[in-house]
């Protein structure tokens, strides 16, 4: 009975913060990514992405940069051109069927107005009703770039704000009605010391989740190494910065595209073995995720 | 700086352990020390950063100081003269600690940092990576918890961004009409405190020398306007002489500004103390690091097996 009592008064705490969001209406078996920058969630959950697509969802990614400054010679214009080309070969080998490029400036989030960044990403998620959302973790720490803290941000706030009918009430007229997306995974690059401390209970706070992604881990590697662009602008910067210091890597003395996919596919290998430790597995991705349990105490789930 | 690469190694050994377990690490191999922070005095408090300028000055480097603010409310003699007075003590304190005879001096306004258009504040520090070409940059945590003073977190923030999109061309190419060339630096170095939260991971720990804190002392000293304190040494004497206490170092001091010094010099010589013995040594400074590596999680391991010398 005090469990009950303790659970509807969580329950009245947490409707007392914000107004009561649609009932889980019309969901489509959709998982829909949001990324801020073409790289970001390929390397931090690209194989987990696959392999939701894999057991029958339909994909979707919304990009929300122009990734325009990732390059190591080319201008702008270029850079964002071959970026938009290469992420939609990216997620077509992860198996994502659609790709929308909103085109904000890459590094210049923050004098987006949070709210102009946030109802254009609600506005999807309104149109799609994805059952999963895939979004930048604006709360991990010691990530150097910041857009995924702004993107991440306003990702989150259109989480929440599309399942509200309150936010763009224009979007009734034509039909778009509120829509809640029931799981979200929060991906970041994995340095944050904290990022597998737990901050609370489930029921208040995404909790830490580490995915075996060894059945996915080709695709992975191959959807990273297809942002052509972006890899060469990585290995230039590193060879450049070894030959600044008087060292080499020999992989790196004939740069080709053989030779940087060698070097991409070392990276997400890394990455996954990095984010694997503490665990029996041997390729993982880690997230904070957000389910059935987040904001519905048990005793009401 | 042999100590360097392995401590670094030891570092990513080491962080999921304890802060007792932190590493010593030396100054990269390098010739220039960009130090970016909004106030007049950042650059020596008793938490900070003049042990590490120390170091790298003592390793031939040379150090510059970014003041970003202009530091108008810190002191008791109006705005203007406020600005002056802070300016000319930073100057006497770089001197003391052995930088560049010349403070860059950003003069955003002190203490309206929140509404600053932190986009241009980072291309000022982004321009100033590509003149200065540092090979190591030091400045604010940005992920300090709790932090109050918002120059401390916008400046620490923005410098986070500036020093590797420096090196991007693609980012702000006007500058390059200037006659400035990209520059991306490697070496970040993080201060903040630990008292304030969580949000500060000291990942490493720049050992200190008995003569670097006398050093430290006397720049910590040189800051009068806001360092000297006689209210807290006279404060400090009477609630002792009510317990029926006093502190035989103060009682024959007459100067109560020496006094408050005095107790100025306690703290950091207790906190560097302290910082000294999580790496087993006499005296450090706490850092957080992001290290030449840091954005590519993953690869560590494979250039640490592979990248050889030429």
């Amino acid at each position: 009975m005090t469990r009950r009592i303790f659970a509807a008064l969580a329950l009245a705490l947490v409707c007392s913060v914000a107004p009561l969001p649609a009932q889980i209406g019309e969901t489509n078996n959709t998982v829909m990514v949001i990324t801020s920058d073409a790289s970001n969630y390929v390397l931090h959950a690209g194989g987990t992405v696959a392999k939701m697509i894999d057991d029958g969802m339909d994909g979707i990614l919304i990009r929300i940069g122009n990734d325009e400054k990732d390059s190591w010679d080319l201008p702008p214009e270029e850079t964002a051109l071959r970026a938009k080309q290469e992420s939609e070969a990216a997620a077509k080998i992860l198996g994502i069927n659609k790709v929308v490029s909103l085109g904000f400036r890459s590094s210049e989030f923050r004098d987006v107005p949070f709210t102009t960044m946030r109802d254009k990403l609600a506005y999807y998620i309104r149109v799609h009703k994805p059952r999963v959302l895939f979004i930048p973790n604006a709360h991990t720490q010691y990530d150097r770039n910041h857009d995924r803290y702004y993107g991440g941000r306003a990702a989150e706030d259109a989480w929440r704000a599309a399942a509200f009918k309150n936010y763009l009430p224009a979007m009734k007229d034509v039909n778009l009605s509120a829509h809640l997306t029931p799981e979200v995974y929060y991906f970041a690059p994995p340095v944050d010391p904290a990022r597998r401390e737990l901050e609370s209970t489930e029921t208040f706070v995404p909790q830490p989740k580490m995915l075996d992604i060894s059945g996915t881990l080709d695709k992975k590697i191959k959807a990273a190494q297809a942002l052509k662009t972006i890899n060469h602008s990585l290995a230039m910067r590193l060879k450049q910065r070894l030959e600044s210091t008087d060292r080499k890597l020999e992989l790196l003395e004939q740069m080709d595209e053989a030779s940087i996919n060698k070097l991409i596919e070392e990276r997400v290998r890394g990455l996954a073995q990095l984010s694997a430790k503490d665990t029996d597995l041997q390729a993982v991705e880690e997230f904070r995720y957000a389910g059935v349990e987040f904001r519905i105490p048990a005793a009401y789930r | 700086m042999q100590r360097f690469v392995p401590a670094i190694l030891l570092l990513f050994l080491c962080a999921p352990l304890a802060a007792d377990d932190l590493p010593l690490v030396d100054p990269p191999p390098g010739k220039v020390l960009l130090v970016a922070q909004p106030h007049h005095d950042d650059h020596t408090t008793d938490y900070g950063l003049a042990g590490l300028v120390l170091r790298f000055v003592d390793d031939g480097y040379k150090a510059y100081y970014v003041r970003g603010s202009n530091d108008e409310k810190d002191g008791r003699h109006g705005y203007p003269r406020n600005d002056m007075i802070n300016l000319k003590e930073t100057y006497d304190a770089v001197r003391i600690l052995g930088m560049e005879d010349h403070v860059i001096n950003l003069n955003w306004r002190n203490n309206y940092e929140t509404p600053y258009a932190l986009n241009e504040l980072r291309e000022q520090l982004i321009f100033l990576v590509r003149k200065y070409k540092p090979d190591a940059v030091v400045g604010h945590n940005a992920w300090e918890h709790f932090q109050k003073n918002p120059g401390h977190r916008n400046l620490g923030w923005m410098y986070e961004e500036a020093y590797w999109l420096a090196g991007y061309r693609n980012v702000h190419p006007e500058h390059f009409e200037m006659g400035v060339e990209p520059h991306e630096t490697y070496h970040h170095f993080g201060k903040a405190r630990l008292d304030w939260g969580l949000g500060h991971r000291p990942n490493v720990i720049m050992e200190m020398t008995e003569d670097q804190i006398k050093i430290k002392e006397k720049a910590i000293h040189a800051h009068q306007n806001v360092y000297a304190n006689p209210g807290g040494a006279r404060a400090t004497k009477a609630n002792l002489a009510a317990e029926g206490l006093y502190l035989p170092d103060l009682e024959n001091i007459d100067d109560d500004t020496t006094a408050g010094n005095m107790m100025i010099e306690w703290h950091m010589n207790w906190i560097s103390r302290r910082w000294g013995k999580e790496a087993n040594v006499k005296y450090g400074e706490d850092y957080y690091y992001m290290g030449e590596f840091y954005h590519l999680p993953g690869l560590d391991n494979f250039l640490a097996e592979n990248v050889e010398a030429k």
